[in-house]
């Protein structure tokens, strides 16, 4: 075990990130830095191991080797809810409400899980405004469109001020006019909470618009580094697509 | 007419137990993913705890209930956070880990109290009557606890910031941990509330009905085929699900048959669970 370097607060470090089934290991020896206020972007085919590296970032799989640290603070293994506490926040594929409770029930659940103070709502405004969840404010989750479903589930993600937002497919069954919901969630994360974001995505057009950087996995492997310009063109990228390509991964750009 | 009110009446009354043992049994599926065979387990302690401080300590009935309530939901309490929370994860070790802790439950009441059923029976006698309608007065009394517990477990899980924490768990844990969710600290007080409401079922129930050792093994076959009916982890589904399956126990006992009662409702249920495998109530399960 190397000593743990001095780093500044509230970036996060995956250093040689390794997970095993059994004897079979699915991710290997992956690292990368995400700094406070960044955006990495990561990409990859379905199976390329983008939800497992998530999962084993936010506490809800253990890595097999190697460590995630947020700051100074060791924090692979921990459970979900202690990261989500320091500030370290996953989103989910799927809608992610309670489909029961209503946009503003949704909302102060999201704040009081993480003890947070309920005046975050008022930054939040001008953003809930935009997706339209004023508007929708005492109806329950589960009539709303999907779209809507998504961004809240998504602004219930930030309602609990997090240093690192970890986006798994965010534009995933949005509409193609819902997309540009994203752009403006991701800048006002940013913007609003300095928010360090990595964003797994399979929309490449977004990757493009908003990544500066991103990473490409692939069987479970961090195959290239580089501006979405500068991957997208790779022989080993574009076949690492072509190889393992299925219809979910339509919106891949190739 | 008389016959098909008192009957209902008596379905109600049946309904309301069965929300009682459904609410703690979805809640706890729910909430911590663990399908609770030690269930039955609790009703039986309440049931005996009662019996002992009525009959042996010499207490007042409402003073037994309380006993039984806090002892059950203790034990609870002590189940879930010293044995179930290191296995929480693994849902064959909580399969093992409730149905061998019914089984100490059951030897350990054996053990103590024998097998013979003791002399238990409710402090209030008599019938209620108007026109050709009967009701026992112990029956009203059960109906009417049930009931106010019933709304205070509404209260608590519909009003409450902890009420909607747990239904927030029970709706999605994933996300519920995901945005911060302390689990380990609603885990315990979920199973301590779902035991106590077991034990206050057993100590209200079992001096009408029988008090023995192994009077809770129909008690979570009738919560598990309750709690089914109305969608796994649905507060609403187990309450109106356990309303139907009190009726249609009570209704089918007296026009089919006393050995039909169960076997009418489990071709009910059936038929119901190959229209909504879901449950009446239940939603799809998504996974994350």
């Amino acid at each position: 075990m190397t000593a743990v370097p001095q780093l500044p607060a509230e970036a996060l470090y995956a250093e040689r990130m390794s997970k095993s089934f059994g004897g079979l290991k699915v991710f290997h020896d992956v690292s990368f830095t995400l700094q406070p206020g960044g955006l990495l972007g990561v990409i990859g085919p379905n199976g390329a191991g983008k939800t497992t590296m998530i999962n084993i970032i936010s506490g809800r799989l253990a890595a097999s080797s190697g460590q995630v640290r947020l700051g100074e603070t060791r924090i692979d293994g921990r459970p979900v809810y202690d990261n989500a506490g320091r500030g370290l926040v996953r989103s989910f594929q799927q809608t992610a409400t309670f489909s029961g409770h209503s946009v503003s029930d949704n909302l102060r659940s999201a704040v009081r899980f993480a003890r947070r103070d309920l005046s975050v709502l008022e930054r939040l405004a001008p953003l809930l405004e935009q997706f339209g969840l004023v508007e929708n404010w005492n109806r329950h989750a589960e009539v709303l469109p999907y779209g809507l479903q998504k961004m809240l589930g998504l602004t219930m993600a930030l309602a609990t001020q997090p240093r690192i937002l970890l986006l798994d497919e965010p534009a995933a069954g949005l509409e193609k006019s819902e997309r540009s919901n994203i752009d403006a969630y991701v800048g006002f994360a940013q913007r609003e909470f300095g928010c360090g974001v990595l964003l797994v995505e399979h929309d490449m057009e977004l990757i493009r618009r908003l990544c500066p950087e991103v990473i490409v996995l692939d069987g479970g492997r961090l195959i290239a580094t580089g501006s979405p310009d500068e991957v997208l063109n790779r022989k080993d990228v574009i076949d690492a697509y072509l190889g393992g390509g299925d219809e979910e991964d339509g919106d891949a750009e190739h | 007419m008389e016959g098909f009110i008192a009957t209902g009446l008596i379905g109600i009354s049946l309904g309301s137990q069965y929300t009682l043992l459904a609410l703690g049994f979805t809640l706890i599926f729910g909430i911590l993913g663990v399908v609770n065979f030690a269930h039955g387990g609790f009703y039986v302690m309440g049931g005996y705890v009662a019996y002992y401080c009525t009959s042996m300590l010499g207490l007042s009935y409402p003073v037994a209930l309380l006993i039984a309530v806090g002892s059950t939901a203790m034990l609870g309490w002590l189940f879930e956070t010293l044995i179930l929370e290191r296995v929480i994860e693994d849902h064959q070790a909580t399969l093992m880990v409730t149905m061998g802790f019914y089984l100490v439950m059951a030897t350990a009441i054996l053990m103590i109290f024998g097998a013979e059923s003791p002399e238990f029976s409710f402090p209030i006698a008599g019938v209620w009557r108007a026109g050709g309608v009967y009701f026992p007065y112990a029956n009203m009394v059960v109906l009417g606890v049930c009931l106010a517990a019933i709304v205070l477990v509404y209260w608590l899980v519909y009003r409450t910031n902890l009420g909607r924490a747990m239904r927030a768990m029970a709706e999605d844990r994933a996300v519920a941990s995901a945005l911060g969710m302390r689990t380990k600290v609603l885990f315990p007080f979920a199973f301590a509330l779902a035991t106590g409401l077991a034990g206050l079922t057993g100590a209200l129930v079992t001096p009408i009905l029988a008090l023995a050792p192994h009077v809770g093994d129909p008690v979570l076959a009738f919560s598990f085929l309750t709690v089914i009916l109305g969608g796994l982890g649905s507060v609403t589904g187990a309450t109106v699900a356990a309303f139907i399956v009190g009726l249609v126990e009570a209704y089918a006992a007296v026009y089919l048959g006393g050995s039909k009662g169960a076997l009418t409702l489990f071709v009910l249920v059936l038929i119901i669970l190959v229209i909504r495998p879901q449950g009446l109530l239940g939603k799809e399960v998504r996974r994350a």
